[in-house]
């Protein structure tokens, strides 16, 4: 178990796997996000992660992307959802998300860079 | 689900099925598969399965009948594709199709996903209204919606 006590998500197709890595917090994203309604799962997931993220004092974690093959608009819905979130707490209390994405895959090229523009400074795309 | 698929020369496959969720990943495998190994580059042939995808999605989730079928043309000397998505809607689901679509249509490719993507994120009724913005600006196709009586139809072409 992650230092958040967060479970990894297995939905349909999807995994979301929470570790620790090199003292960061990794959030890794595998396999389709193709479900009618992702925010039923990513949505209570994206608010605990946000919750512990903050109450721990936690300044970066990492999101992969590299092996998600397919996200669609609702999964995005609920990933901008979260990163929204920075937006409401206080400059001070925020931390960094890095996204890791991969180069091979076209909608993470053209989708993943625009999570940016949400809240500015709080996005890192690598 | 019937599958429709004939020779490159005659420039189109058609796909017709009973609107499943489960079937749309199917739908999109196939057809990133088919274009990225008989028509065009490995990215334009993600561009136009996403579009598909996002397009039957929207088809799938406001169907109010067994008929929702997609067209992918193509053009094989520019490489020109159009995808078109037909499916009978109720009026409510149309006019709110029609006002995304207005919404979406002008402007900064880019300024309207993100604008679309702030506003998805303050929804809170399991809709997201993003992905016709999303095709938008990530295929930088043009978007077309028609509706006769109850049928709509969405195409994106995508150069």
């Amino acid at each position: 178990m992650n230092r958040l006590n967060i479970e990894n998500l297995h939905e349909d197709r999807m995994i979301v796997e929470v570790t620790d890595d090199d003292s960061k917090i990794t959030v890794t994203f595998k396999g389709d996000i193709d479900m009618e309604d992702p925010g039923m799962v990513l949505d209570p997931f994206f608010s605990t992660l946000h919750e512990r993220l903050l109450a721990q004092k936690i300044k970066e974690v990492n999101t992969d992307f590299k092996e998600l093959n397919f996200l669609n608009s609702s999964g995005i819905k609920a990933v901008a959802k979260w990163i929204m979130k920075l937006g409401e707490v206080s400059e001070a209390e925020r931390y960094t998300i890095h996204i890791q994405y991969n180069r091979d895959i076209t909608w993470q090229v053209t989708s993943l860079p625009t999570l940016n523009f949400l809240v500015p400074g709080v996005v890192k795309v690598e | 689900m019937s599958v429709k698929t004939t020779s490159l020369t005659d420039g189109y496959i058609e796909l017709k099925f009973g609107p499943r969720w489960k079937y749309i990943a199917c739908v999109r495998g196939f057809i990133q598969n088919f274009l990225a190994i008989s028509i065009v580059d490995q990215s334009k042939a993600d561009k136009i399965a996403m579009a598909a995808s996002e397009l039957l999605e929207n088809a799938v989730k406001y169907a109010s009948r067994d008929d929702t079928h997609i067209v992918i043309k193509v053009s094989p000397a520019t490489e020109q594709i159009k995808i078109l998505v037909v499916n009978t809607a109720k009026e409510e689901s149309i006019q709110t199709l029609l006002s995304i679509y207005k919404k979406i249509s002008d402007g900064d490719p880019l300024q309207v996903y993100v604008t679309q993507m702030k506003e998805a994120a303050l929804r809170s009724d399991g809709k997201s209204h993003l992905g016709l913005a999303r095709i938008r600006y990530e295929t930088g196709g043009d978007l077309n919606v028609a509706v006769n009586n109850n049928e709509v139809q969405v195409s994106i072409a995508i150069g």
